[in-house]
């Protein structure tokens, strides 16, 4: 698996100064990816990240990680994704609908 | 609830005492959060842009309310306070009026300041007029972001030789009137007698002194001894300003001077 620093053709130094940030919008809810932000190390990548993603959403946690720590697939590999025979019975629509709701919910009660 | 229907908003010896005090916590907040706001644009990074100007909205909101509060007592809007008044009514310090120059003396300053600012609010809590003490409480909440992003943006500026010297030079040039956040309003010993404010105005600089000074020395900066005497020449909390805030609150209250009484 690649680095995902290496897909960006980021130098290390680089990518260990972007931190990928994830927000949690109650405990209930996963940690979801919602943008980056540049900072010399974690502690100052969290301090910025609750300005830049924490003001305008609900937020009760946030995680950040640096760029360079994160593994990725390559988009030139995103056939690997695509079946070769109907699968439709494996879509989970029903499920996505069922934590769309659940999730307005659980901001709801907050 | 009206600050002036409150058992010591009543008393007439201390409601003077009182609004000057409430006009000094809204004058530090109103004035830091513009120079804050005068970094919109252009400080060092995105990220510390958009952060720092949160900062100056959630300042110039605590400003808001204590204005709120002192205009209970002395009548007027907060906007006439915020905006309708001479260089020598505020009683912010001296040290929130300065230029922001660079970025190493505008995080110093925040960080010496929201340190003071904090040990006040501290004071205020628990104490008996009601509505100062929620205040108080509910401001702590933003404030306690206000004091990690100082922090934080020291400590970074402390960790390279060359910025360490510089981050060192400003804290030794601001000192001096750093002290002058603690100098007293006209009155504000008979507020610490009878309780309203829980602590006096040198065991909250001597508070202050020691949480600064211990930050200080983790992040490798030493902390300037005390300084003797107090700077007589300016003294913002009895309105003997510098020069530098007559040019703030000319650019502040323009817009608001070009159509007075314009609605919003």
């Amino acid at each position: 698996m690649p680095a995902l620093m290496e897909l960006l053709r980021m130098t290390q130094p680089q990518a260990s100064r972007i931190f990928a940030v994830f927000r949690q919008d109650t405990k209930n809810d996963p940690h979801v990816h919602v943008g980056e932000v540049h900072a010399t190390d974690a502690e100052m990548a969290l301090v910025l990240a609750k300005e830049q993603f924490a003001r305008r959403e609900p937020c009760v946690n946030l995680w950040v990680v640096p760029m360079s720590a994160i593994a990725a697939t390559a988009y030139d590999d995103a056939d690997v994704f695509e079946p070769s025979t109907d699968k439709s019975y494996r879509f989970g629509g029903s499920y996505r609908e069922q934590e769309r709701v659940m999730r307005t919910k659980r901001r709801d009660q907050r | 609830m009206n600050l002036a229907q409150s058992p010591l908003g009543r008393r007439d010896d201390l409601r003077a005492a009182l609004a000057g005090y409430l006009l000094a916590l809204a004058d530090d907040e109103l004035i830091l959060g513009h120079r804050h706001s005068e970094w919109t644009g252009f400080a060092p990074d995105i990220e510390s842009d958009v952060a720092l100007s949160s900062v100056a909205q959630e300042e110039i909101g605590h400003a808001l309310l204590f204005y709120e509060r002192a205009g209970d007592l002395l009548g007027g809007t907060p906007d006439d306070l915020a905006y309708g008044r001479s260089p020598e009514a505020f009683r912010n310090a001296v040290l929130l009026e300065r230029p922001n120059g660079d970025w190493d003396f505008s995080i110093m300053r925040m960080f010496l300041y929201d340190r003071a600012d904090a040990v006040r609010l501290d004071g205020l809590v628990g104490g008996p007029v009601e509505p100062l003490a929620d205040l108080a409480k509910t401001l702590r909440r933003e404030e306690k972001y206000h004091l990690l992003y100082g922090e934080q943006w020291l400590r970074r500026l402390a960790a390279t030789p060359e910025s360490k010297q510089r981050v060192q030079a400003v804290l030794d040039s601001a000192w001096a009137e750093a002290q002058g956040l603690f100098d007293p309003v006209e009155g504000q010993d008979d507020l610490v007698h009878t309780g309203v404010v829980r602590t006096g105005s040198d065991a909250q600089r001597r508070l202050w002194h020691g949480q600064v000074g211990a930050i200080l020395e983790s992040a490798g900066l030493r902390a300037p001894g005390a300084v003797a005497g107090r700077a007589a020449a300016f003294d913002g909390r009895v309105g003997r300003h510098t020069d530098d805030l007559r040019v703030l609150l000319e650019e502040m209250t323009s817009v608001r001077r070009t159509e007075p009484g314009a609605k919003w």
